[in-house]
């Protein structure tokens, strides 16, 4: 379970909403709309604990170090970085202790559930958006976390790329996992998400998606 | 037969180049991780900044404790840390960019080194403090720099795997693990050590060359990340080999010897090395 309590975020001093207080059951799957700079991947990385709060707090029913695993914009990732795709995958397994055997089994399964078999060896400047995107969909994967936080998981993927994620996502929740996703995509969240909490003129509304987004919004935000 | 005893020769024959040399080798060896790190963390700068920070807390140890290797390495370590801190400090809480805040630092440390170091009388030579020299490294020194490589060497090991993970994507390995900001201390740590414990043989503001040039060159040369700091290892002991020599043989200054050394080496790769060299056709950039 997640929940905020009279929660505030931000720049210091500038508050991006009015207080939130929200509580979101285990196994539930949210997303979170709005226009750009409404403070949708601010929120998400005050729940994961990357940000603080201005005010408030978020509590979690699980050990954020262990139970919680965070998904960012590849925005943020140095596209030099000397790694390979499957080195970067691999980082998922962190801090937990499988056979050579198991890890081996289970980074196979993955790359070919996401289609990225054969790009093994490959450096992380010789990938596409939607290769380097499917290839941090695969790390969370890896990570076995109950809290799963998506910062526009769809971003660069194409057709295929996002029938792969919403398939993903529904099986993560079928899980039982608990799962936000900040996301741009509106048909996508009225579609396949069940709840969304919509930030809009400084306000937050919670509701189901089918109510909160109109039939006919098929626009994106950004 | 005859080239090769002149690379042998003076190493050979005096002790002084056998230290000089063997204190220059272990300490590529320590560096070549760092240079690389920094490189990939954009914090090329950080090195340059405590370098130069490191003199005025030589000098101050000078002007107290006379030429003692204890007061010279703790008096560069506080200061060069003292100063890094500043510079990051002055970023976080006015907003400053970092490499105004770092190109602010250095004349102010370069010019109280050198302003203690005039007060203090003028009995340590400020071009071997500056630039280094060979006949620096003796025993204590020596001991200091296997110590400090071995120590580094092993602590970049323990700390490799999230110092890895927190240059990449430290957003990830916050939500997983809290040992990212372990990790950078540790690392900025190293850093200092091993230019205070550097200075003395290759010079306050050449051991950083030792540091980077390397590092820098290997990019060239491979996109694995243990590859570009075994090749940085390699051009860095070889630029302490043949420096060495060039200092001895046309009475040069070691440390600028040793980093023209690696200048060449880091303008070579430039030109020839096949990851992005000037005479290599530019690299596919995306998978078709």
């Amino acid at each position: 379970m997640i929940r905020c309590q009279s929660l505030s975020w931000g720049a210091p001093g500038q508050p991006l909403t009015a207080t939130l207080n929200l509580e979101l059951e285990s196994g539930s799957l949210t997303a979170i709309i709005g226009a750009n700079g409404c403070g949708k991947s601010s929120l998400l990385k005050v729940i994961a604990g990357l940000q603080k709060p201005l005010a408030g707090r978020v509590s979690l029913s699980v050990p954020r170090q262990s139970g919680l695993s965070f998904l960012p914009q590849q925005q943020h990732l140095d596209r030099q970085f000397p790694i390979s795709l499957e080195e970067l995958i691999a980082a998922g397994f962190w801090g937990r202790r499988l056979s050579t055997q198991l890890r081996a089994q289970r980074l196979k399964d993955a790359l070919d559930n996401w289609h990225l078999s054969g790009l093994e060896r490959r450096p992380l400047m010789a990938l596409s958006g939607g290769e380097l995107q499917r290839a941090l969909l695969a790390r969370l994967s890896l990570t076995d976390a109950p809290v799963l936080l998506l910062d526009e998981p769809h971003a660069a993927l194409d057709e295929l790329g996002q029938q792969l994620l919403w398939q993903h996502l529904h099986a993560w929740h079928n899980e039982g996992r608990t799962l936000v996703v900040v996301c741009h995509d509106l048909a996508a969240v009225r579609q396949h998400i069940p709840q969304t909490l919509l930030i809009k003129n400084r306000e937050c509304v919670y509701g189901a998606s089918v109510e909160l987004i109109q039939q006919t919004s098929h626009t994106k935000v950004a | 037969m005859l080239a090769a005893v002149h690379l042998w020769q003076p190493f050979n024959e005096f002790v002084f180049m056998r230290r000089a040399l063997l204190g220059g080798l272990v300490l590529a060896c320590s560096t070549a991780p760092l240079g690389v790190f920094l490189i990939l963390r954009r914090m090329s700068l950080i090195g340059d900044a405590v370098a130069h920070g490191i003199l005025p807390g030589a000098a101050l140890g000078f002007w107290f404790a006379g030429l003692s290797l204890p007061a010279l390495t703790f008096g560069g370590l506080g200061a060069g840390l003292s100063m890094a801190g500043l510079a990051a400090w002055i970023t976080r809480r006015t907003g400053l960019r970092e490499d105004a805040s770092l190109a602010a630092i250095y004349p102010i440390s370069l010019a109280s080194g050198v302003l203690i170091l005039g007060i203090a009388g003028k009995r340590l030579d400020l071009l071997h403090l500056l630039f280094g020299s060979a006949l620096a490294v003796d025993g204590p020194t020596l001991t200091g720099m296997l110590w400090v490589s071995g120590f580094s060497l092993i602590a970049m090991t323990l700390i490799y795997k999230p110092l890895l993970l927190d240059t990449l994507d430290p957003l990830f390995l916050r939500t997983v693990s809290r040992l990212g900001p372990i990790a950078h201390g540790v690392f900025l740590t190293l850093v200092v050590l091993n230019l205070v414990i550097g200075f003395q043989a290759i010079g306050a503001l050449m051991v950083v060359g030792l540091m980077m040039l390397p590092a820098a060159a290997s990019r060239f040369w491979s996109r694995r990340l243990p590859m570009l700091i075994a090749i940085s290892t390699v051009i860095g002991s070889l630029s302490v080999w043949f420096g060495l020599l060039l200092s001895f043989y046309y009475s040069l200054p070691s440390g600028p010897a040793i980093v023209l050394v690696a200048g060449v080496g880091y303008l070579l790769s430039v030109v020839f090395g096949p990851v992005h060299g000037l005479l290599r056709r530019p690299p596919l950039l995306t998978s078709q």
